[in-house]
């Protein structure tokens, strides 16, 4: 049915006077832009400061920079010579119009999934942008991931892999979430952790995964109930790219503005739905510890926060709004692996711009501020005063983390 | 809140021990206890930098601290100059000597109201520091001088002059290399 | 007498003001340097230049040292005389604008951080004080009643010592817990602020006696009915003024909706934004009160000392407190106009009224700055535009503009009306209906903000006019000059503007610009490089106004025998160089700049000046009547805004150095010259004052001999001429005359008040003429004030101002980035050409951030909820602001005799334009509500 559709609709505008085909095509494109935008096409297709879909945004990836190519219809460079056919099997099969795989990079994985009618209406919606006679960079990749044919193995190994969890007795809501977040959203390229060869282990799908050095934490609806996520809460937090829990960053900030902003209240209820189940886990709450409480460790840090935290976010962690967030209730907090925490706070966070007049100021760097002793104490007493994690990092877990991330500074 | 002991050097004096409360910004001690309001409060949210000192380090690098989202008890046994410490005075209190930068803010007409003048000054001054241990390529020096202040606000002067003036600084001082 | 005792008296006497003796020492003063450690301004030989120009600002070393120079600096133990300890203030305020204020409960606080004292509206009342009447009602809002405004103030909470007050309000920020809300209600109604128009209908020509206008016949006023206008006079040819208005803007509306075929009518919406001023020094104030002398000792943030001076001597004074004396000390500051008439000063002074005999201190941080603090005001413009498609000159000009003047009047109405008469920009209108109402509603109020409705209006009409060059498909720098206005045209009151206009010679440089001629072909060559950006050139001009209509500077030159010159103002620094240039400006007579300024003066006792009424709206027969008294002036002193230091505040300082040179040095010079036998050197030449010249600092004429000012300056002295002189001038579109008398010599002067010192040697006759403050108080005679008919002039002063911008839009984000700009600016004899720079400079910067970032919402979710910063509103940053790149020309003055025109405001206006007409060139399409955001530009390109 669904390989028949298209052609079907295509049928019955023909038959209606040019005007009304104008205007299906016109639902169609518009249809497109917002699926394009479900699945986030523009984090790789567009590069920072870059014109929409020409390409050029590098990828990191454990095996070399791959850049994001060109897909605006100019047809030296993008994709103006591609069909139907051919965009779908490059979007669904990672194959594109001559024949070669496409880099792994795409998450054709994940969108093998997406339905004919949404990759045409995607495909006719980037035939309406602006084209632009631009090649993106040339990839350069290590053995054997730079030799495309390589990429075939790859692909035969795991390039189906995302099956999508059974839907039986599940609300419309749900299965809508689930092609949302599974397919088109493509959520578990980073929330899942992967193997060697790059693949996502997909029996831990959605547990979480590593992305440049910070964890891109679990999905599972226990998991996000135990950080203290509602569905409500996760609506928001896609729409807006802020909640009670904290803002988007890293490498969800990006996905906020091209994608999640977009989507409509139903979808980005439906995705919440997905993640925490029709019968969602109670989310936990968290009172926040008295000092008197803390280990000796947590009470050196809490000097440290008020020396270089409470400027912003409080005294007692209460935030400031439209500046910066509370570390009450702050999802972050409550991971018990403090990796995010401490590439937060060595690294800052840059000035983040979110819908409407929001605007997070930057965090700074604190690398070079905090000795790793003072760092493990901050984190001991964000940990224990607003994250519900009793247990303490030592100096060497936190040295730890820190090697971890330079590390993974100088992979890429 | 509790108070604790703090002890710093504060332009080449050293101060305290004294008993402050744990949870005092900087630039409400700089104010209140020490009288020194040249560290201007901006936005009081670490965003224009009116407030920034310069902390100088062990290791001889100094770098510019913002005062207003920075508790005092940070700057504990730390070097600490404000604007304030810079220009050399004779006994009578009148200036004989300004640093580099305040002598050719002055005679560039840098600023106006003035009321951000003493975060440009740390800024450049550290800037000056900075490059006096590193020299850049002349190629550079525009991207290195707004990596420098760009994030300091000011509203009369548009900032011309005061970038201007650190070029010339730069340039006077040698600080600068072919290429 | 010394200097110091000048100072000492300025400081110990004063004005008396309803009862109360008001004195006024500057921070920035010799006076309270006396006191204290430091000054602020160093003498003229250190910042004086060989060649006479300013080496740099005479504040210069104070403010790049950090010195206590603001204001907001001070602390109680800065001050002589004052108790050590130093108490705090904060204003407590309702942020609903929709529910009934029932109170406030500060129990949760704890007993520890409970205010030492809560002031609240039932205190204002029962302790007698007279809020300023242009700021009322309800400065606290009396539980029970409905806010005016989001932010509007109910308590003011007082702490005797720091700790208490910092660690109380970080508890009371950003949330309103104090505040008990009652029930639902709908927002207060408040009538509109103002509401005018102004028709005019010309003759053939400019030239040709107008049919109607303002000036020759009348502003037109509406009926207010449920707080809208209402024009509803009969139209009527030979009725009433109103009704003739009327019929003449009945005519241009029903010619506009059914126009000849070979007009093009243009008819399109701008909206702008409400603006933060962002003086990076907030409100602040800081005041003792002692009971037990009844003396309020202020030190203050304010554009208008006089006036601050004045209301709080009127408010405080009949309270329960009374006030015998009050203290003032303005410090130098910075407000770009949101420090001028500013309600925040009487807080202030309450807070230190009820200090218990405790110094005050109630100091805006920047939530609160954002949230109480003056805005810019949003107009929403309509225009419309007629223009014949043949020979491309414009018609009928029409606008209706609707003014947000936030919760409280300030300066709405005459913001509107000033909006009004620039909307015309550079061009001539044949005939023109210009409506603007400004309105209350529940934001922030508005009031006096750089720019002062012109801004609004004239960016708009500058990108009209592109838009209609693009409709028409020519060059808009030739439609420009197709209509611009030439020297002696009439503004659309019918008025003819001061002076030569030289607005077609920067439209013929702008046309010449590379950059512009070339500008669809670098486009084209932009855009092919650079796919990720579009590229577009724009181009703006105006001429600004200066002045309020009613300006009042008042000056005081004296000179001692040794040769040391002190220069008194009202002017208060802002930045902009004023105690630099006024200083200078002293030069033209004597020589030499002011060795020592004191700026912000508000005791000028020795004129013993009164005045009532409004100068604005008070009849010609009122005038003619108070003029009676030699006394009376149409204003006492002028606030430090509205650009008017270079013209009115030089007009005082340089009419006083004129009385010292022709009564004092000139004479002196004349004896000296004559020594020896039959008139000694002088006698061979014939030597007249109009030859005088100063060369390096000294006097000579017709080839005597160069006297040094000193010389001078001690024979002055020894014959008891004239060495001081204060005076007053008035000015309503042109400026009050009258005749002194002055050592016996008889002369006409642009100025309404004169008192004259005489020198040392002066025989004790003359000497006791000095029994006011210590100067001989001049009578005038003959004193010829402008007509009140000149208030309907509205504008006749005008700097012109043009900017070109080159600037890329990404496709991507849709942000702009300015990549180039070049001004030029016309304003007459230059004082210092780096301030003038600077202004440009900074002005231009001001403008890119009203053009492209700066943007709040009015109401909910904007400032008055008190919690808005820099980090969400954008200031521009040097990034922002092609700060490498930046040019600008001055052009030179038509002779050494031009005027010093002022620019501070209008240099912001044309790069607004210019940004609004590249964005056009870069994307094809037009943005008109300004900020243009990246997420207007995404909705102009959808849409």
């Amino acid at each position: 049915m669904k390989q028949l559709f298209p052609r079907l609709s295509l049928a019955v505008a023909l038959a209606v006077p040019a005007l009304l085909a104008q205007a299906a095509d016109q639902k169609q494109i518009e249809r497109g832009e917002y699926l394009a935008r479900a699945s986030d096409c523009m984090a790789c297709h567009t590069a920072p400061g870059g014109a929409p879909f020409a390409g050029g945004q590098p990828i990191v990836s454990p095996f070399g920079t791959i850049y994001g190519t060109n897909i605006t219809p100019d047809k030296e460079h993008g994709i103006g010579q591609y069909s139907d056919d051919e965009f779908f099997a490059a979007v669904t099969q990672g194959k594109r119009r001559d024949g070669a795989n496409l880099y792994p990079a795409m998450p054709y994985t994940s969108y093998h999934l997406m339905s004919r009618e949404d990759s045409d209406a995607i495909h006719a919606y980037l035939q309406t942008v602006e084209p632009i006679n631009r090649a993106a960079p040339v990839t350069s990749l290590s053995f054997p991931f730079n030799v495309r044919l390589g990429l075939m193995g790859w692909n035969m190994l795991y390039g189906k892999d995302v099956q999508l969890a059974p839907a039986d007795g599940k609300s419309e809501a749900w299965k809508r979430g689930q092609y949302m977040v599974d397919v088109l959203g493509h959520c578990g390229e980073c929330h899942t952790p992967r193997g060697l060869p790059g693949a996502m282990q997909q029996d831990k799908r959605l547990t979480g995964g590593l992305l440049n050095g910070y964890l891109a934490p679990s999905l599972l609806a226990d998991d996000l109930a135990a950080r203290g996520w509602t569905h409500q809460d996760l609506s928001t937090f896609l729409k807006h790219g802020m909640s009670a829990q904290g803002t988007m960053f890293n490498e969800m900030f990006p996905v906020f503005h091209n994608s999640t902003v977009g989507l409509n209240d139903q979808d980005l209820a439906a995705m919440a739905t997905f993640l925490l189940g029709d019968q969602p886990p109670q989310a936990r709450t968290l009172a926040a510890v008295p000092t008197d409480k803390l280990s000796a460790s947590a009470q050196r840090g809490r000097q440290h926060y008020l020396n270089v935290c409470a400027g912003c976010h409080g005294v007692e962690g209460e935030g400031k709004p439209h500046i910066a967030v509370a570390m009450q209730g702050n999802t972050t907090l409550r991971l018990e692996d403090s990796r995010n925490l401490v590439r937060v706070i060595e690294d800052g966070i840059g000035e983040q711009k979110f819908a409407g007049f929001e605007h997070m100021q930057p965090m700074p760097a604190f690398a070079d501020k905090l000795s790793t002793e003072q760092l493990a104490d901050l984190v001991n007493y964000l940990r224990q005063a607003w994250g519900g994690q009793p247990t303490e990092l030592a100096v060497n877990q936190v040295e730890q983390l820190k090697a971890d991330a330079s590390a993974e500074h100088k992979a890429h | 809140m509790a108070n604790r002991p703090l002890q710093l050097t504060l332009n080449g004096q050293s101060v305290g021990p004294v008993e402050v409360p744990d949870d005092l910004p900087m630039i409400d001690y700089l104010h209140e206890y020490r009288n020194l309001t040249g560290s201007r409060l901006g936005c009081g949210q670490g965003i224009c930098h009116a407030c920034v000192v310069i902390v100088d380090n062990p290791d001889g690098t100094s770098e510019e601290v913002r005062t207003c989202i920075t508790g005092a008890h940070f700057f504990d046994g730390k070097k600490v100059r404000t604007i304030e410490g810079h220009a050399h005075r004779d006994e009578s209190g009148k200036v004989t000597e300004l640093n580099p930068i305040q002598q050719k803010f002055v005679d560039k007409f840098a600023f106006q109201c003035s009321y951000c003048a003493p975060g440009f000054v740390n800024a450049a001054t550290v800037l000056v520091e900075k490059l006096q241990r590193q020299p850049i390529k002349k190629s550079q020096m525009e991207q290195v001088i707004e990596d420098s202040l760009g994030h300091h606000i000011c509203r009369c002067t548009g900032y011309v002059r005061y970038y201007s003036a650190t070029r010339d600084v730069l340039l006077d001082l040698d600080l600068v290399k072919e290429g | 007498m010394s200097n110091r005792e000048i100072s000492r008296r300025s400081f110990l006497q004063g004005g008396l003001v309803a009862g109360v003796s008001v004195t006024l020492a500057p921070l920035s003063s010799q006076a309270l340097a006396a006191l204290m450690e430091n000054s602020v301004t160093v003498p003229s030989e250190q910042w004086l230049g060989n060649n006479g120009q300013a080496r740099f600002r005479n504040d210069a070393l104070s403010k790049v040292c950090g010195s206590k120079v603001f204001a907001r600096d001070i602390r109680a133990k800065d001050m002589p005389g004052w108790p050590q300890q130093q108490g705090h203030a904060m204003l407590l305020k309702t942020v609903r604008a929709d529910r009934i204020y029932d109170g406030y409960d500060l129990s949760w606080l704890g007993a520890e951080l409970q205010p030492d004292r809560i002031v609240t509206a039932d205190d204002l009342q029962k302790d007698g004080i007279v809020f300023p009447e242009e700021h009322a009602p309800d400065p606290l809002l009396p539980a029970g009643k409905v806010p005016m405004f989001i932010g509007h103030p109910v308590a003011i909470l007082i702490w005797n010592d720091f700790e208490r007050y910092r660690q109380a309000k970080s508890k009371l920020k950003f949330n309103d817990k104090a505040i008990r809300y009652g029930a639902q209600v709908p927002y207060y109604k408040g009538e509109p602020y103002g509401s005018f128009r102004y028709v005019r209908v010309g003759g053939p020509t400019s030239a040709d006696e107008d049919e109607f206008a303002s000036l020759k016949d009348s502003i037109l006023f509406p009926m207010i009915r449920n707080r809208r206008p209402e024009w509803n006079s009969q139209p009527d040819l030979h009725g009433n003024l109103n009704e003739r208005g009327m019929f003449y803007a009945e005519r241009m509306k029903q010619q506009l909706q059914t126009p000849p075929e070979d007009w093009l009518v243009f008819d399109e919406r701008y909206k702008t934004p409400s603006i933060e001023p962002a003086a990076l020094e907030p409100d602040n104030g800081n005041g003792w009160y002692d009971p037990a002398t009844k003396t309020l000792h202020f030190v203050v943030a304010t554009q208008c000392p006089v006036e601050a001076a004045t209301e709080t001597a009127k408010m405080i004074a009949p309270s329960r407190f009374g006030l015998a004396k009050l203290n003032m000390h303005p410090g130098y500051t910075v407000g770009y106009g949101s420090k001028d008439h500013n309600i925040f000063v009487y807080y202030a002074a309450l807070a230190a009224l009820y200090g218990a005999g405790v110094p005050i201190r109630l100091a805006n941080d920047r939530y609160e700055q954002f949230q109480s603090g003056i805005k810019r005001h949003s107009f929403d413009i309509h225009y419309q535009l007629a223009v014949d498609k043949k020979d491309h000159s414009f018609k009928i000009f029409r606008a209706e503009m609707d003014v947000d003047g936030g919760g409280r009047i300030n300066y709405s109405a005459s913001v509107a009306a000033v909006g009004a008469t620039a909307a015309q920009s550079i061009y001539y209108m044949p005939q023109s209906d210009l409506q603007a109402t400004a309105y209350h509603s529940r934001g922030v109020e508005a009031g006096s903000m750089r720019g002062y409705g012109t801004l609004q209006s004239m960016a708009s009409t500058e990108m009209m006019v592109d838009e209609i060059a693009g409709r028409l498909g020519i060059d808009a720098i030739d439609l420009r000059k197709k209509n611009v206005l030439r020297s002696g045209m009439k503004n659309t009151q019918g008025a003819v503007p001061a002076g030569a206009l030289r607005l077609n010679e920067i439209l013929e440089k702008a046309s010449a610009n590379e950059i512009w001629k070339n500008r669809d072909a670098r486009k084209k060559q932009f855009d092919a490089q650079d796919p990720d950006n579009w590229y577009g050139v724009g181009f703006a001009i105006c001429q600004k106004d200066f002045g309020t209509g009613s300006e009042a500077p008042m000056a005081s030159i004296e000179y001692t025998a040794e040769g040391h010159i002190t220069l008194r103002h009202i002017g208060i620094e802002l930045g902009t160089g004023m105690s630099t240039s006024q200083a200078l400006v002293v030069a033209d007579f004597l020589g030499n700049p002011a060795n020592e300024v004191s700026t912000g003066v508000t005791d000028w006792s020795e004129l013993q000046l009164t005045t009532s009424g409004n100068p604005y709206i008070m009849s010609q027969a009122e005038q003619d009547n108070v003029l009676r008294n030699p006394r009376w002036v149409g204003k006492i002193a002028s606030a430090s805004s509205a650009t008017n230091s270079a013209y009115y505040f030089s007009h005082a300082t340089r009419e006083a150095a004129r009385v010292l040179f022709n009564h004092g040095l000139w004479p002196a010079a004349l004896e000296i010259w004559r020594q020896g036998p039959y008139g000694g050197q002088a006698n061979p030449y014939v030597v007249r004052r109009e030859d005088a010249h100063w060369v390096d600092g000294k006097l000579t004429a017709n080839g005597m001999e160069p006297l040094p000012f000193a010389m001078l300056a001690k024979r002055a002295h020894e014959r008891g001429l004239v060495t001081g002189a204060t005076v007053h001038g008035f000015n309503r579109w042109s400026w009050a005359e009258s005749e002194f008398t002055i050592d016996g010599v008889r002369e006409r002067l642009p100025l309404d008040g004169l008192a004259v010192k005489y020198g040392d040697g002066a025989p004790n006759v003359k000497k006791a003429q000095m029994n006011s403050a210590g100067f001989h108080l001049l009578d005038r005679q003959n004193v010829a004030y402008p007509v009140t008919q000149l208030n309907n002039a509205a504008v006749t002063y005008y700097s012109p101002v043009a900017t070109l911008v080159e600037l890329k839009v990404n496709k991507g984000s849709g942000e702009v980035k300015v990549l180039d700009h070049h001004t030029w600016v016309e304003c007459g004899r230059v004082l210092v050409p780096e301030l003038v720079k600077g202004q440009i400079e900074g002005g231009v910067a001001m403008g890119i951030g009203h053009a492209l970032l700066e943007e709040m919402p009015l109401y909910e979710g904007g400032p008055g909820e008190g919690d808005w910063n820099f980090n969400r509103y954008r200031l521009p940053h040097a990034r922002d602001v092609a700060v490498w790149k930046q040019t600008s020309e001055i052009l030179p003055p038509l002779s050494p005799s031009d005027p010093s025109k002022g620019i501070a405001e209008v240099v912001m206006i044309p790069v607004a334009g210019a940004i609004g007409n590249a964005v056009a060139h870069a994307i094809g399409k037009r943005v008109r509500d300004l900020p243009i955001t990246s997420a207007r530009i995404k909705e102009a390109l959808n849409g």
